[in-house]
């Protein structure tokens, strides 16, 4: 976390990241994606088609006068503006990605906005910041009237789903989640950690992180998109599958019209459609963050979740593929 | 860095840079009615402008640290709200009453440019950059009191509401700055309007803003720098403002049109403009690798460079209209 351009030196990055299924009944191609992520005229939207399709939009500002949240109570004013950007991974999950970094100091005065802008993403303190009290506050969640940065990325969701392209006839249900993070100065000499990755309820996820100097917010924030999507995926297929009555219970031949699938097909199928192909961890993760993935695949295994997921949805299918007279067992899950 | 091996070209970003002098001087707009007014008036506006053209090059001499600065003037011929006269008719006699008072115009701009310029919607693109000066109390959400249109520089009145019979008006309250000292000066500016037939019409302050952006090279639009200056070839100009380009080069030695700070030397009348122009660059967030790109050259020449945009901009108002 060092200067990034002629910023001071940032010792606190936070951010929040709105996850969701793009209310879409079909995955948008990267044309349409270009256009839905169109947030300003004159910036391209950066659309990458190795090793998925992904568009992401320009970043856009905003800016906050207002206390940060501290877990101690310590009333710390701080000035400048929040960057927040979109990203469209396989024109299927739309991700708004809200961040800033803080310098350890700032003047105990507002300066002039212009002063602010030349320096996108930094939130300046009103002198010293108490990293550790206000990394925990941010974590926690701010009191009404203190920065909320995941009011920031909602409100750029909230444009987005207005956007025309959109039918909001999504091909299966889910439900957003969001996943905040702080990120610390690592200790001399360590690399980059995750010293927590919390699941908490209400779709919230919390991750606490330390980096070294001279890693940009906007790589972290990366890093942190990467996690939620992920981590989204992993949800919602868990929750397709908590949803079925797996097992015999259907007769066969199926009576209704022809063409209709069985339940337990009907919600499956969606899954292996729209979401089972998005599965690429640190598909864009930077260089210097990607090995971060290691501690979580350890424990808790998000990778191997997921391809027991996947084996789960198969086995189905393929079990369903069969009439029941010839199955030896039932479908089991 | 490590050598990549893949690369996407639409995955990056990509900016243009643009050539820089160090200083952009600005030697007059030209309104209808100035022209209206006769060549008596372009001739007291130059012979006015002269000794503060010369005031302006010599600090930019002491600013450059030694060496020779790059200076390069420039002229602002409005063909946005009023269209009036021919470019073969009106430039040569520009040039003319600059050259008698001894003064040399390097580039000739249109005011429409700024507003579009060929395909590219110049002033909706730039206006798409205002990020709002924020009021004590934003934690993030939505500005409440935005008013489609206008830009302040600070917060507004609240609305007075019709008083219903017998209760008491609510007491007013004043507009304050934000960034007031002490005592508020609040301005509220006007970027646009919209005509009856849907047309949009920018402000004057609002073109003049991008004007300023323009001079300091730091207007793009996905990448690519805007308002390129073009060379005058042949002798004569055309007879329709839509032939003349943007902005055109009429001095083929001249240093590059864009600079690290421009200065404008206008009457008195231009002030209230000018004060809305600082209010609004305040509040636009200019293209970031353009600004770096200004920031980098500007360091590896030893030019001090304020960091906001707005202080890169400078006047000499002389008393006159």
């Amino acid at each position: 976390m060092a200067p990034e351009g002629t910023a001071p030196r940032a010792v606190l990055a936070c951010g929040e990241v709105r996850t969701c299924l793009l209310p879409a009944g079909q995955a948008l191609d990267s044309r349409a994606a270009a256009q839905l992520l169109r947030l300003r005229a004159d910036e391209r939207v950066l659309v990458s088609e190795r090793p998925n399709l992904y568009g992401l939009s320009p970043d856009t500002l905003t800016g906050v006068d207002c206390r940060l949240p501290s877990s101690n109570g310590a009333r710390v004013r701080a000035v400048g503006t929040v960057a927040a950007r979109a990203a469209l991974t396989e024109g299927r999950v739309l991700q708004t990605s809200a961040y800033f970094r803080v310098p350890a100091t700032g003047p105990d005065h507002r300066r002039p906005w212009g002063q602010y802008l030349v320096r996108p993403g930094v939130v300046e303190p009103f002198g010293r910041l108490p990293r550790e009290a206000v990394a925990e506050g941010l974590l926690d969640g701010g009191r009404h009237g203190e920065l909320d940065v995941g009011l920031i990325a909602d409100g750029m969701q909230t444009r987005l789903l207005r956007h025309p392209l959109l039918d909001h006839r999504p091909p299966l249900r889910s439900r957003p989640t969001r996943l905040r993070w702080v990120a610390l100065p690592a200790r001399d000499g360590d690399g980059p950690s995750i010293e927590r990755f919390t699941l908490a309820e209400d779709a919230l996820r919390t991750v606490r992180l330390r980096v070294p100097e001279g890693v940009r917010s906007a790589d972290i924030a990366g890093l942190c998109d990467d996690l939620a999507l992920h981590d989204w995926l992993l949800t919602t297929v868990v929750r397709i599958l908590d949803g079925i009555r797996l097992g015999p219970g259907e007769p066969w031949p199926r009576p209704g019209p022809a063409g209709d699938l069985p339940v337990v097909v009907g919600a499956l199928r969606p899954a292996v459609d729209h979401l089972l192909h998005l599965w690429m961890p640190r598909a864009r993760v930077s260089g210097e963050l990607a090995h971060l993935w290691a501690a979580l695949e350890e424990r808790p295994g998000f990778t191997r979740q997921w391809l027991t997921l996947v084996q789960r949805v198969r086995d189905q299918l393929a079990l369903h593929a069969i009439p029941p007279s010839y199955r030896e067992v039932e479908p089991r899950p | 860095m490590k050598d990549v091996v893949f690369r996407e070209t639409t995955a990056e970003p990509r900016t243009q840079s643009v050539p820089l002098s160090h200083l952009s001087l600005e030697l007059g707009h030209l309104y209808m009615e100035d022209f209206e007014a006769g060549p008596g008036r372009l001739r007291r506006h130059f012979e006015a402008v002269r000794p503060w053209v010369e005031a302006a090059r010599s600090a930019a001499a002491d600013r450059a640290g030694g060496g020779r600065p790059r200076i390069s003037t420039c002229f602002l011929v409005d063909d946005y709200f009023t269209r009036f006269s021919r470019p073969a008719e009106l430039v040569p006699l520009l040039l003319a009453e600059a050259g008698r008072a001894g003064l040399t115009v390097d580039y000739l701009a249109r005011e429409s440019g700024c507003a579009v310029n060929g395909k590219v919607p110049v002033a909706e693109a730039v206006a798409g950059r205002i990020v709002e000066e924020p009021p004590p109390g934003s934690y993030g959400n939505r500005p409440p009191a935005a008013q489609t249109g206008w830009l302040a520089n600070g917060v507004r009145s609240p609305a007075a509401r019709t008083p219903q019979a017998m209760q008491r008006a609510a007491a007013w309250q004043p507009p304050t700055e934000t960034a007031a000292r002490r005592h508020s000066v609040f301005l509220d500016v006007e970027l646009f309007s919209d005509t009856p037939d849907g047309q949009r019409v920018w402000s004057c302050p609002f073109l003049a803003a991008v004007w300023q952006l323009a001079r300091l090279g730091l207007l793009r639009h996905q990448g690519d720098a805007v308002l390129d200056p073009h060379p005058h070839t042949g002798s004569a100009f055309p007879d329709d403002w839509d032939e003349l380009p943007a902005l055109v080069r009429l001095n083929p030695r001249a240093a590059p049109f864009a600079a690290y700070r421009t200065c404008s030397v206008l009457p008195n009348r231009f002030l209230p403009v000018e004060h809305a122009v600082r209010v609004i660059l305040d509040q636009l967030e200019v293209d970031a690798e353009a600004l770096r790109q200004v920031g980098e050259r500007s360091a590896r020449e030893n030019v001090s460079l304020p960091a906001s945009v707005a202080d890169r901009v400078s006047y000499l108002f002389y008393a006159g209209s």
